[in-house]
């Protein structure tokens, strides 16, 4: 379908968004927009900064327009439907990258990365999963998370949990005498249904393993399989224990962590960005809190770690390209912009260059957690297209809704999995 | 003279309907235009496949139970601030102390936006320490944590209970608006006739608010096509696509799922189906107006 004629009949819903991105002197060469989700206060205020930063030594100005979280969604969209792409751009590296490329939305990046000489900059692991699709590179990572089971201390020492549970058995027994002690072993907030990702994750990473994992999110494997049966329920035992905190789908992750930090429950499968919350309401890292990672299941199988990366992509048909270049270049590899970067989102940085004094005792644990593990995977709603995310979400919040009807759940999800991969 | 009025009559309206035609007209267009491709919203190339959005509409589980929702939404809207505004305006009419305060109490909802309502209901909700427990829990004396929002069975009627707050209030202006309309010499002969309340309000008071009444229930009809934000709120839709409504689905099909084509298709329905309903009640006005009138 013809470009223009699109731009015509979409005009009329983007007309304030067309307005300013035409009207803006976009030609001008010393100018990059960009658009991100990191409305947070610090971060907004953090970002600032770094952006002056670039300002100081390029000489090129920032025009940077953030839209909340969950709007970001909606909002990029829009503005691709209108070919009014900023040059920059933040996303969820994996899968919904993947999608945006497909869509011949997004311009490589190679040479710039070469000619910098990214390599050296970007840690390994992520710089592998992230960066590359389809055999060209798309996107630099801004700062990247780890999901592990972050704990209330003083609630894990009074029930005489002083050592990590290294197994599933041991993992069970310290819930069990949790529960012995009064406490709802782990919180978990589903209301936006993501949060109930990671359990998945992590299960069917630990029993199948990362390959079989991959299979499923690329869609030839079923979720009817008797691999994702097995995890799904070792789930439903715990559930059935009464493992879990009553009501998951009722609360948010905030809601949870709340709980935690009261110490109501004892632990909760997070990203690191928990400890941004906790630390923001006056905990502290490594006394009041901790984590430790996601126990072995099934011995033999590969260690993985689960996480998001929030990478930075330029747009197809950004105007001023080569600013783009410059601004996201800066942006991975100016070590003083990735610490304050990462201090304030509670993240890791992704640029290997960053003195480890920049981090806390839990972010440095986090950070050793990774290194040691043998893949980094992305969490469930980044690793499988959009669409098939929509139906495994909702299955999540089902499944703690009803554990029970695990079977039909799962055939349902596969009927709709398949016709949504079909698509 | 005559000439240059009609100019500025034109000039005038130019604006004001040009704007109207880009802002309301165009996207209505582009989204005929786009419910009839397989657009994902992100793409330059996608493909026209004719009506198949809208057969895929019939065997869509999540298409049919967002209808069925909104059809279960409609009835209880219809319902539920109908006759408790009518309750409200009754009561308030006949002079009960403290009338006025209590219509000010009753009013204030409508001044809150959905966002403000749909937050307030969702601690009212909250299964742990929220309003509603906490109260059964006083009653009952026993330990109550039911997930009101969080629970298939009762997450859409708990949000239509929400909504109805708020819309009881506005129905309740309207019928003492109606009620100020009857004739007070007619209430008198009535009384001194010797009928009692209930026969008044059956006989002569609800027929006389029969225009008012088709007014409460046109907007109530329209308002629950409409929901979203309130359900936006309090549930997201959920838990698992429960409490959809059609408004609900096509947003998550267009910008969740990234199928645009489909969920322009299902706005396409939409929009057809409340056409011919705001038709239907525009009728029935009309027909009040010629009677009453």
């Amino acid at each position: 379908m013809n470009k223009r004629r699109r731009q015509l009949l979409l005009a009329a819903v983007l007309a304030p968004v067309m307005a300013t991105a035409s009207m803006v002197p976009s030609f001008a060469a010393d100018e990059v927009t960009i658009s991100h989700y990191f409305t947070g206060e610090l971060g907004q205020k953090g970002l600032k900064e770094i952006l002056d930063g670039f300002k100081a030594k390029s000489g090129i100005t920032v025009k940077d327009s953030p839209i909340g979280h969950e709007d970001f969604k909606t909002g990029i969209l829009v503005r691709a439907a209108g070919n009014a792409l900023p040059d920059v751009f933040s996303y969820w590296a994996g899968a919904r990258t993947q999608f945006v490329i497909d869509a011949g939305d997004l311009r490589p990046i190679d040479s710039m990365w070469d000619k910098a000489g990214l390599d050296n900059v970007v840690a390994k692991s992520v710089a592998d999963g992230a960066t590359k699709y389809d055999g060209e590179r798309y996107l630099v990572p801004f700062g990247y998370h780890y999901s592990g089971l972050f704990f209330n201390k003083a609630v894990m020492e009074k029930a005489g949990i002083t050592e990590a549970p290294k197994t599933w058995e041991e993992f069970l027994a310290a819930c069990e005498k949790l529960k012995a002690n009064g406490v709802t072993p782990i919180a978990l907030g589903s209301k936006n249904r993501w949060p109930a990702q990671f359990w998945f994750d992590y299960l069917i990473l630990r029993t199948a393993g990362p390959d079989y994992r991959a299979k499923l999110m690329n869609g030839t494997a079923s979720y009817a399989d008797p691999e994702v049966k097995k995890a799904m329920g070792l789930w439903k035992s715990m559930v059935d224990k009464g493992y879990f905190v009553e009501n998951a789908n009722a609360d948010s992750w905030t809601d949870a962590s709340d709980k935690v930090a009261r110490g109501d429950a004892a632990m909760t499968l997070m990203g690191t960005w928990i400890t941004g919350y906790w630390n923001s309401i006056g905990l502290k890292p490594g006394e009041d809190y901790d984590f430790y990672p996601f126990p072995e299941v099934t011995a033999g199988v590969p260690n993985a770690v689960v996480g998001p990366v929030d990478g930075l992509v330029i747009s197809a048909n950004a105007k001023n390209p080569e600013g783009a270049e410059q601004l996201l270049e800066y942006l991975v590899s100016d070590p003083e912009a990735q610490a304050k970067w990462a201090n304030i989102q509670g993240a890791l940085s992704a640029n290997v260059n960053v003195a480890k004094s920049n981090y806390n005792a839990v972010m440095l644990k986090a950070l050793d957690t990774i290194d040691a593990a043998q893949t980094f995977a992305f969490n469930y709603d980044l690793s499988t297209p959009p669409p098939v995310a929509e139906v495994g979400l909702s299955m999540f919040a089902r499944f703690m809704d009803d554990p029970s009807k695990v079977d039909a759940i799962l055939d349902e999800t596969q009927a709709s999995a398949a016709s949504a991969f079909a698509e | 003279m005559n000439q240059s009025n009609t100019f500025w009559r034109v000039a005038l309206l130019a604006l004001p309907l040009s704007v109207f035609a880009l802002i309301i007209i165009w996207p209505l267009l582009s989204s005929f235009y786009y419910g009839f491709t397989n657009w994902n919203g992100f793409s330059d190339n996608y493909d026209f496949v004719g009506f198949e959005n809208f057969g895929k509409l019939f065997s869509d589980r999540l298409f049919m139970s967002a209808a069925i929702n909104t059809i279960i939404w409609m009835a209880i809207a219809v319902v539920l601030p109908t006759v408790l505004g009518l309750s409200l305006a009754l009561l308030i009419d006949s002079h009960v102390p403290g009338g006025p305060i209590f219509k000010t109490i009753f009013y204030l909802p409508i001044c809150l936006s959905a966002v403000v309502v749909g937050q307030v209901w969702v601690w009212i909700y909250q299964p742990d320490w929220g309003l509603l427990n906490t109260i059964i829990e006083y009653v009952t004396n026993d330990r109550f944590n039911y997930a009101w929002l969080a629970k298939p069975d009762s997450a859409l009627y708990s949000v239509i209970v929400a909504w109805s707050w708020q819309a009881t209030g506005l129905s309740m202006v309207i019928y003492l608006a109606g009620l100020t309309a009857i004739p007070g010499d007619l209430l008198e002969v009535c009384e001194l006739e010797g009928a009692t309340t209930w026969q008044r309000i059956r006989h002569v008071i609800l027929p006389l608010l029969t225009p008012a009444t088709v007014v409460v229930v046109a907007l109530s009809v329209i308002n629950s096509l409409k929901g979203f934000d309130i359900l936006y709120i309090m549930t997201g839709g959920g838990p698992f696509n429960s409490s959809d409504m059609l408004a609900m689905h096509m947003y998550n099909e267009s910008f969740k799922k990234y199928l645009m084509g489909y969920g322009s298709a299902i706005s396409v329905v939409l929009f057809l189906v409340a056409l011919t309903i705001i038709r239907l009640c525009f009728k029935q006005l009309k027909k009040v107006d010629e009677i009453y009138g």
